[in-house]
């Protein structure tokens, strides 16, 4: 059936067609916000959940902050045993985790370096060159094997243009023993890592090299704990905290693992989300205020023809779902290039801001479309809603004699 | 048995509250109008015709004393009831015409087909009613703003016309019109009651009120002859 109060309401919008256009504007504006925030804060969550998931087995185990020693003690100190992990406590988080999980202790600190005359300044990672194939990836070259070799990460690599072979200088001008480290081997890229351990800016040496150079042998910065079945990842954090974390009101070591660093990053990114969501909203309310206008607008201008169509016989019901329609054209119209330009709009914004737009098409990131667009649909029916009750609710007589 | 006539003014007072106090537009009218009367309603402005015909016509009730239309109680009626009986019983014509400007001439006499039966009208009545006031086949898919005042008064008795209502009410029907025009919408008029219809009519020029069968002359809301 084709509706005659449909007819009307198209009718009109075509009468006044570009008050129409310049009304929805506001809806396709606010369309598009919703949208493309939503889209640009769910890209980012799973990047950034992508990329810490990738060590979503680690457990990493540090010294709990309120136990790191006394001020002033650095990580050159060897004496100091509170400034890391123990071997103690290495032990008794090994007989904690069972033989099938990987117990990864590292040692690192920054440091300066010189390459020829060029000086940068980088973590400096000591691990056990049998423990550095368990989680880190040689893309170039080969494992340290002499005491003097060392790898280095991607980014380092890339901006001091590292080859295999380059030799560095490790530490300050100033100091006097500047040993130098021969780079066998470039890592692969790592990003944003969850376990602590990021290699993209570091160089890795053997542990005896470390603890020749900084001291602290049989002290770690931190150990990871790699387990094998990451569905037991609590039972092995209980049981290590059962063992190390013996007095409750004193924690010997904090231990943490990607799942609640994921949860933590991921709940900040959403309140992010969600407060580029409500400038998007706010967008939509202007809108909503503009559709609101020009239906009053569209009200006022007809009085004498409501008059008319209440006169001769039409119902309430049916004056209102004349103006309803309206709203809903408006909003469809809104909507719908909103809809489009989100689309555009949404994947320019992510692909500049975030650099990839690889989880652009996923449903959680691209549903933020449709959900803009029924706001702005809902927004154009909730703003006709009162100029409707109101043209259906006037005295037939009072609005014949309108002019 | 009693019948009722077609309408009925038992008493019939309209007071509107105004600032300036109460304005009693109707003053307890009594007057009985019955099928296929051709009445005028004369008198000077302010006399209360308007505010008769807004009774007649169902668009406003009594504040005292009862009117009865087709033997109804408009009073008593729920405003659907009382949108229902505009729609059926009812056909208006206006001096200024009053059709609906974003319909076609066609379209506005199908308008109260498809408020009755909730649908486009398949039965050609509009049609042949458009045809039958004379109108311009040519011109239907005309909008009312490009149709002489002559076409838009036959557009809109076609309108008045296509639900059969039982009574016609005309509001100054020819105010608009030049003399010739305005006599050949008359002679529509007498054509209609001469087929059964009730017409009333509301003007002021006397040679009209010569095409009706009764003449009622208000002054100060009182029927003075």
């Amino acid at each position: 059936m084709k509706d005659i109060f449909f007819d009307l309401s198209v009718r009109s919008v075509r009468l006044n067609l570009l008050r129409s256009i310049l009304a929805s504007i506001g809806i396709v504006i606010g369309v598009v916000a919703i949208s493309s925030m939503g889209m640009l804060g769910t890209n980012m969550q799973l990047q950034v959940k992508d990329q810490l998931s990738s060590g979503a087995d680690t457990i990493v185990i540090t010294a709990d902050a309120v136990r790191m020693g006394p001020p002033g003690s650095g990580p050159t100190s060897s004496s100091s045993s509170a400034t890391g992990i123990s071997k103690t406590q290495l032990n008794k988080i090994k007989l904690a985790a069972g033989s099938t999980s990987k117990i990864i202790p590292i040692d690192s600190t920054n440091t300066e370096f010189t390459l020829l005359s060029t000086s940068g300044r980088s973590s400096v990672y000591g691990i056990n060159p049998d423990d550095i194939t368990k989680f880190l990836t040689i893309s170039n070259g080969t494992n340290i094997e002499g005491i003097n070799d060392a790898l280095a990460g991607s980014t380092i690599a890339t901006n001091f243009n590292l080859k295999i072979g380059s030799r560095i200088r490790i530490g300050k001008d100033t100091e006097e023993s500047r040993p130098v480290v021969r780079i066998v081997g470039i890592l692969a890229e790592r990003g944003m890592s969850s376990d602590n351990v990021n290699t993209d800016n570091a160089i890795v040496v053997s542990n005896d090299w470390y603890t020749n150079q900084y001291g602290g042998k049989d002290t770690y910065s931190q150990v990871n704990v790699i387990v094998k079945d990451i569905n037991t990842i609590t039972d092995v954090e209980t049981a290590i905290d059962a063992k190390l974390n013996t007095d409750t009101k004193k924690p010997a070591v904090k231990i943490s693992d990607a799942s609640s660093r994921i949860s933590s990053i991921s709940s900040s990114l959403s309140s992010i989300t969600a407060f580029i969501l409500a400038i998007g909203g706010i967008s939509l309310l202007v809108a909503a205020m503009s559709i609101f206008n020009v239906m009053m607008m569209s009200v006022n201008e007809r009085i004498q023809e409501i008059g008319i169509l209440l006169s001769i016989g039409t119902e309430k019901g049916e004056v209102r779902r004349m103006f309803l329609y309206e709203a809903v054209i408006l909003g469809i119209l809104g909507a719908g290039i909103g809809g489009l330009g989100s689309l555009i709009i949404g994947y320019s914004v992510v692909s500049y801001m975030i650099g990839t737009t690889e989880s652009f098409f996923l449903p959680e990131s691209i549903m933020y479309i449709p959900i803009g667009m029924a706001f702005g649909l809902l927004v154009c029916i909730l703003s006709g809603v009162y100029p409707a009750w109101r043209a259906s609710n006037m005295d037939p007589i009072d609005a014949l004699r309108s002019e | 048995m009693i019948t009722t006539p077609l309408i009925r003014f038992a008493d019939v007072s309209k007071v509107y509250h105004l600032e300036s106090g109460d304005f009693t537009a109707l003053d307890h009218i009594t007057l009985d109008i019955d099928d296929n009367e051709f009445v005028a309603i004369m008198g000077p402005s302010g006399s209360g015709k308007s505010t008769m015909m807004n009774q007649l016509g169902i668009l406003d009730v009594p504040t005292s004393g009862e009117l009865f239309i087709s033997g109804r109680n408009v009073a008593s009626l729920t405003a659907l009831e009382r949108t229902h009986m505009r729609r059926d019983t009812i056909g208006y014509i206006f001096q200024k015409f009053y059709l609906i400007p974003l319909l076609s001439a066609y379209e506005n006499v199908e308008y109260p087909l498809i408020l009755k039966y909730k649908k486009r009208d398949e039965s050609g009545k509009a049609a042949a009613v458009l045809q039958s006031v004379g109108f311009d086949e040519a011109m239907r898919a005309h909008r009312p703003n490009q149709l002489s005042g002559g076409q838009q008064q036959r557009v809109a008795i076609a309108r008045a016309l296509v639900n059969d209502p039982k009574i016609l009410l005309c509001d100054e029907p020819t105010g608009n019109l030049d003399r010739k025009t305005g006599h050949q919408i008359m002679d529509i008029l007498c054509g209609l009651h001469a087929e059964g219809k009730t017409v009333v009519i509301v003007t002021h020029d006397p040679k009209i009120a010569e095409y009706a069968n009764r003449t009622i002359t208000l002054e100060d809301g009182r029927i003075a002859a």
